[in-house]
């Protein structure tokens, strides 16, 4: 059920100096793991599509926000104080696991950047699920929500710094590693990272309908 | 004496169902519907906003009703309505200014008008599926609106913000509006809405409600119309072996580009759309598939609409609407770089209509041999008869004292290929 309304901010959380999750009341929204919502300032008309970034049965709303230079909503979010309101609607989109498949399927989500934040979701969600996230980033301290995954299933893979688990882009890990054919992938962030991760993984002989895309652009 | 009144549809079949029901109500109670042109006590213009052409279209009609009116009143509602409402209520040649949320109160405010009271829209509930169904309609097939609203938020398009979030239609309100428009005689439905293939009542998805609808006795059938291109099944194209449902969908593609469907945030991909589009041929030889095309989308090079070129060539569509894209406000993709000069996009768009002219003859043509159930429209002036057929092509049957709004089986024996390639047919034996 989608809803339009003020929602409080509870806390603003600072992981970097661009990055942040705004924590929201949750009201009585109801979401699926990796649907967004329209996000503005209450005396705003303009709105961003967020991601959630929590679980669905966390008490509270977050999303995760990369501060765009020369933007004109995600540079203002950053100044709400707790208490300020939020106009949220949503939850909307179809960016989700398919059902049926959530207890047996092979997940592998693929992300750069704030584009984690549906599998961080989808994750939190569904404790049991079998993935694998290749998290593209440029350096180490841009793993956000690394300790709600299982280390063994969180693949940082970074461009500009040596020392956390894959030196290289998510499509470098991509071309040296092998995937099984059943893999249901999921991609969210960069446009040009999600064009090549496609291909890759297409011409590695994983089916293109099981191939999931959400821009961030 | 009753008052009369005009009507002016512009854009998609939604706005087609939305106006013939409005009229319809007009009709009831007592108005005289007249011609757009003619001189009349009420001017309705239904307006679009789906590209800056539509909304040049929208203006240019809203002057036409202010040229004409005299002391009587223009009423705008539809999409261009919603999306610059405050704008237009300061045009002082419209008297009202109707969103589509409220579109259903427009019988309301012109009644109360002429009852001496001045009413906004925003008075009245908001309701999107209080449409009658309509008895005598400007068309000769009946469309049902199923659906508003869409949650996809494509890249380009403005229409999540003019009407809205999906929302369906209770499925028996559906079936009870095509029970009655069939009850009324008509031969044929046109599903409609915003987003169709989204639709979902309680449990109940597009695939769903078809079944339904094709369970429903009586001598007519069901045709879908414009429809996205994603979350199909297997069992939703066996739909397609049940007489009652039209072989002919129009699904938007609007680039044959991975990147640029990337970009534009759709759903699908290219190669599944092929796909699809070959499942179908395969299942329905001749099924006709039309579709809708963007040229010009921001950071669209020639590899990319090339791509498209060829992809609509493989494929041989039954038609193809062209648009050039066009920024609309408040959209992600106003703020994507690589915007493309207008002559280029006026060169794509050109490029892709002599395409689909070619490719519209050749799908045609290859019903030369074939039978066709033609509904019958119209009668010409030599008193043969012209009406479309179940893939949506029109036939010119050879023979004189048929009547409109009834199927006649066909024998397609020629084509006449004029600007509009048409079918020629001799009634079977």
């Amino acid at each position: 059920m989608q809803t339009t309304g003020l929602h409080k901010l509870i806390e603003l959380i600072n992981l970097t100096e661009s990055t942040y999750i705004l924590r929201i009341e949750k009201k009585d929204m109801q979401f699926e793991a990796g649907q967004h919502i329209l996000l503005g300032k209450a005396d705003d008309n303009d709105q961003r599509e967020y991601s959630i970034y929590s679980g669905t049965n966390d008490e509270y709303l977050e999303v995760l926000i990369k501060e765009v230079v020369d933007g004109s909503v995600s540079i203002h979010l950053k100044n709400l104080n707790p208490g300020d309101l939020l106009k949220v609607e949503g939850p909307l989109g179809f960016f989700g696991l398919s059902k049926d498949k959530i207890e047996s399927g092979k997940f592998l989500f693929i992300a750069s950047g704030t584009g984690i934040a549906p599998f961080h979701s989808m994750v939190k969600s569904n404790p049991n699920l079998n993935y694998k996230i290749l998290h593209g980033i440029r350096t180490c301290n841009e793993d956000y929500g690394k300790e709600d995954y299982n280390s063994d299933r969180y693949i940082r893979c970074t461009s500009r710094e040596n020392g956390c688990d894959f030196e290289g882009r998510v499509t470098d890990y991509i071309r040296q590693n092998d995937f099984d054919n059943d893999t249901i992938c999921y991609f969210c962030g960069n446009f040009k990272m999600i064009k090549e991760a496609m291909d890759l993984l297409e011409n590695k002989g994983i089916p293109g309908s099981q191939l999931h895309a959400e821009v961030y652009f | 004496m009753s008052k009369k009144i005009a009507f002016k549809t512009l854009g998609c079949r939604l706005n087609l169902f939305e106006t013939d029901s409005i009229a319809s109500e007009f009709s009831k109670n007592n108005y005289q519907i007249v011609d757009f042109s003619d001189k009349a006590d009420i001017y309705v213009i239904n307006t679009c906003t789906v590209t800056s052409m539509s909304d040049q279209k929208s203006r240019r009609v809203i002057n036409q009703a202010a040229r004409r009116k005299k002391d009587g009143i223009t009423i705008v509602t539809g999409c261009m309505a919603t999306n610059y409402k405050e704008k237009l209520q300061d045009n002082e040649n419209i008297d009202y200014v109707v969103d589509n949320d409220h579109k259903t109160s427009v019988v309301s405010i012109a009644e109360a008008h002429f009852n001496g009271e001045i009413v906004n829209d925003e008075q009245f509930q908001r309701d999107l599926f209080k449409y009658e169904p309509a008895k005598d309609t400007f068309h000769t097939r009946s469309f049902i609106k199923i659906q508003d609203g869409c949650d996809n938020f494509c890249t380009f398009c403005i229409i999540p913000k003019v009407r809205g979030r999906a929302s369906s239609r209770p499925v028996e309100d559906v079936l009870n509006n095509i029970r009655k428009v069939v009850e009324y005689g008509y031969k044929e439905v046109i599903i409609t809405g915003v987003n169709i293939g989204r639709y979902n009542h309680e449990g109940t998805n597009f695939e769903g409600l078809i079944e339904k609808m094709i369970e429903i006795p009586g001598d007519f059938r069901i045709r879908i119309s414009s429809i996205e291109p994603d979350g199909y099944s297997e069992s939703f194209f066996r739909l397609f072996k049940h007489a009652k449902l039209a072989p002919h969908m129009h699904i938007c593609l609007q680039s044959g580009s991975e990147e640029i469907l990337l970009k534009m945030r759709r759903m699908y991909t290219a190669k599944l759309f092929k796909e699809m589009a070959l499942k179908l041929d395969e299942m329905y030889p001749g099924f006709s598939l039309t579709t809708d095309v963007i040229v010009g989308f921001p950071g669209e090079t020639e590899e990319h609409f090339q791509e498209t070129v060829e992809m609509a060539m493989s494929i041989g569509f039954g038609h193809i609407h062209t648009f050039k894209y066009s920024v609309r406000k408040g959209t992600r993709a106003e703020r994507l770089p690589d915007h493309l000069d207008e002559r280029e996009k006026t060169r794509r768009g050109e490029i892709i209509r002599v395409l689909s002219d070619e490719t519209r003859l050749n799908h045609r043509k290859s019903f030369i041999g074939r039978t066709q159930r033609v509904l019958v429209q119209i009668i010409l002036e030599n008193g043969y008869a012209r009406g479309f057929g179940e893939h949506y092509i029109p036939v010119i049957i050879e023979k004189q004292n048929l009547d409109t709004n009834k199927f006649y089986d066909v024998d397609i024996v020629a084509i006449n290929e004029n600007d509009e390639p048409t079918l020629i047919g001799k009634i079977r034996n």
